[in-house]
């Protein structure tokens, strides 16, 4: 099916008919907003900037229970993947991000609980005409109206929505609601293009990254990590907020006699991240974490999936409680290059 | 306050033999941010500015400093570390000296008498930010918004910082050198959140802050900004046994909020700064706040203010009143 318009007034049947499939969508809470799972009935509204919080948790959910079992008890219990999803409205930064990170999840071996999600999720996708001031998509492979990662692909073109179907996934759900859908006709297509290329006008920061995949491990010693990292305070803020970051622990949990086996999000700029038994720290500052971070994103990912880990959705700079900006320290990067 | 006299201040204080280096605010790299600066040397001085968008609470790095082991046939450096406080700031390091958390001959304490801090958030709402770092300077009562040449003028009451309504210690409360005249302090306004939380029933008190801390993603950002959550050894951290899980779930979340607003109780100086940096938009504030408002009127105990007296936690007194012992 070639690109369909769907009127905006039928946007709450469009999403009445995935009735029985889990919604996920961006919902206001107080001035900020976040993914959550839409109530029976509801449409959401999607006329907003980008979530704080990104949709990562969709498919590699903050704490995912493997296992459950009873303390003396000899049966244990795995939960059953088999709720289909269907994430909407997600930005496309926010899904290549999906992409990036599946590369890892599906490297070595499947990981289970990712690649059973996957499958089990549509990612529906609104292209960006209003992008936020510290984003820079572009510099890093994307664009406003990117389509990796996504399952489908909405513009908002004012009175209606232009629909393209990125995947086998995103045809089958056209198919399921195309009583809805108009053709789309050759204006709908050069107003896609003149909205996309506003938007991306509008993105006024850009980085550099020539040259920084292969010249960041030169950069080990350089004093640019004691003076990007001297403020930083060691929270979990540009970490857990980012699309990319992928890094877990596993734990057993008890309360009461009930147990069980979680995999959590964890930070490489917590102090106990690398922390050994033995209480030697391979990464015993902010200055090695905060290294260990950068480098992680824009060289050692390259090196292993070629691709960087950094899809620009500028959310790191936004909300670091002390001004650690991306951007700017890429331009020391490269000025140290 | 004169920029030049702060930054020749800075300059001759940076470069004391005895001080290790000066932490002060910079101007951030975009919109509205305002960021820590870490000065070594004179020349580094230039770039320390003092804004109403100086909102940080410096005193969080006296204790966040990491130490490596010291290298045989070396001396560790034992040198001073300079700090640029607010009023608020300034009963942090007070409360700091008190717990002995910091000595007081390991600091040297530059006082900024301070007229008020904007709330960046309610500025962007009526002026959005935009990619170029905006200038803001006090205004006789007001503030004056600088950016693209233009200037705009912002009324107090519209984009004055929580913190600052309630504030009643814009002076620094100790300080070593300090830099331009006292403020005088302004009418206090009334605390809107704490009123709030007081007016909701146990029930509904409950499902409020069941709400808010459902949201917690638990990047301890609000710990970690905290000049007054400096345990070496934190109970979120210990694995061994574990405390609290690292499961982000009600529960759990519950446990972590709870713990660090008991571990403040009597110890916040009402900085505001984990609300400021809480990515989640928890209020945080109108826990602190209210639990400072407990033990001040019922043991009529202020922390952060008297450099000499007994930690409140620590300390007992015969007429304590114990009217909620059962």
């Amino acid at each position: 099916m070639s690109a369909m318009l769907l009127n905006k007034e039928k946007w709450p049947e469009f999403v009445g008919k995935l009735a029985g499939k889990k919604i996920v969508a961006p919902q206001a809470d107080g001035d900020a907003m976040h993914f959550a799972p839409v109530a029976e009935g509801e449409a959401p509204a999607l006329d907003y900037n980008n979530t704080r919080v990104p949709p990562k948790g969709a498919l590699f959910p903050q704490t995912e229970t493997m296992l459950k079992f009873q303390a003396g008890g000899e049966q244990v219990e795995e939960p059953v993947l088999d709720q289909e999803t269907v994430v909407l409205g997600l930005r496309p930064c926010d899904a290549r991000a999906m992409a990036i990170v599946e590369k890892l999840f599906k490297w070595d071996i499947d990981d289970p609980y990712y690649v059973r999600r996957r499958e089990l999720t549509t990612l529906v996708g609104l292209a960006c005409t209003e992008p936020g001031m510290n984003c820079f998509c572009p510099s890093v492979g994307g664009g406003p109206a990117s389509t990796e990662g996504l399952d489908l692909l909405m513009v908002d073109l004012g009175e209606n929505y232009l629909l393209e179907a990125v995947t086998e996934k995103g045809e089958t759900l056209l198919t399921e609601i195309k009583e809805l859908l108009e053709e789309a006709d050759d204006d709908a297509g050069k107003e896609k293009d003149k909205l996309v290329a506003e938007a991306e006008q509008k993105i006024k920061r850009k980085v550099d990254t020539e040259g920084v995949p292969e010249g960041l491990p030169g950069l080990w010693e350089d004093p640019l990590w004691q003076k990007v990292s001297a403020s930083c305070l060691g929270c979990g803020t540009c970490t857990y907020l980012c699309p990319t970051c992928h890094c877990f622990d596993i734990q057993d949990e008890t309360e009461g006699f009930a147990a069980r086996r979680c995999r959590m999000w964890d930070s490489c700029m917590f102090e106990e991240y690398t922390l050994h038994t033995s209480g030697h720290n391979p990464r015993p500052t902010r200055k090695e974490r905060t290294r260990n971070r950068i480098n992680h994103k824009y060289s050692y990912y390259v090196d292993k999936f070629d691709v960087i880990a950094c899809v620009g959705c500028g959310r790191c700079t936004n909300l670091c409680p002390v001004n650690i900006d991306i951007i700017e320290t890429l331009r020391q990067v490269n000025e140290a290059l | 306050m004169d920029l030049e006299q702060l930054r020749k201040t800075a300059a001759e204080v940076a470069s004391r033999e005895d001080v290790k280096y000066l932490v002060g605010w910079k101007p951030g790299t975009y919109g509205y941010r305002v960021a820590p600066a870490f000065i070594e040397n004179a020349d580094g001085a230039a770039e320390l500015i003092f804004s109403p968008l100086c909102t940080a609470n410096l005193a969080t790095y006296l204790t966040l400093v990491e130490e490596l082991p010291v290298p045989r046939g070396q001396e560790p450096d034992d040198r001073k570390i300079a700090l640029m406080v607010k009023g608020c700031d300034s009963r942090a390091v007070t409360q700091l000296l008190v717990e002995k958390g910091i000595e007081r001959d390991e600091v040297v304490i530059i006082g900024c008498p301070c007229p008020g801090m904007i709330d960046d958030c309610l500025l962007a709402e009526k002026y959005p930010e935009t990619e170029e770092p905006a200038e803001v300077k006090w205004d006789g009562e007001d503030f004056l918004l600088i950016r693209g040449g233009e200037e705009t003028k912002v009324a107090r009451d519209e984009v004055l910082a929580e913190k600052c309504r309630l504030c009643r210690y814009p002076n620094p409360v100790v300080s070593d050198i300090t830099l331009g005249e006292e403020v005088e302090t302004w009418e206090l306004g009334e605390d809107q959140g704490v009123k709030e939380i007081e007016g909701k029933g146990v029930d509904e008190r409950a499902e409020y802050w069941a709400e808010q801390f459902d949201k917690c993603v638990r990047c301890y950002s609000c710990r970690n900004v905290c000049p007054l959550c400096y345990c070496q050894d934190c109970i979120l951290d210990r694995l061994n046994p574990t405390w609290v899980n690292r499961s982000v779930n009600f529960s759990e979340n519950t446990a972590f909020n709870i713990a660090r607003a008991f571990h403040l109780a009597g110890r916040c100086i009402e900085c505001g700064e984990c609300e400021r940096v809480c990515p989640a938009n928890i209020p945080l504030g109108k826990l602190n706040r209210k639990l400072a408002r407990e033990v001040r009127d019922k043991y009529g105990f202020e922390p952060g203010v008297d450099p000499d007296a007994e930690p409140f936690q620590a300390s007992f007194k015969p007429d304590d009143p114990e009217d909620f012992i059962l």
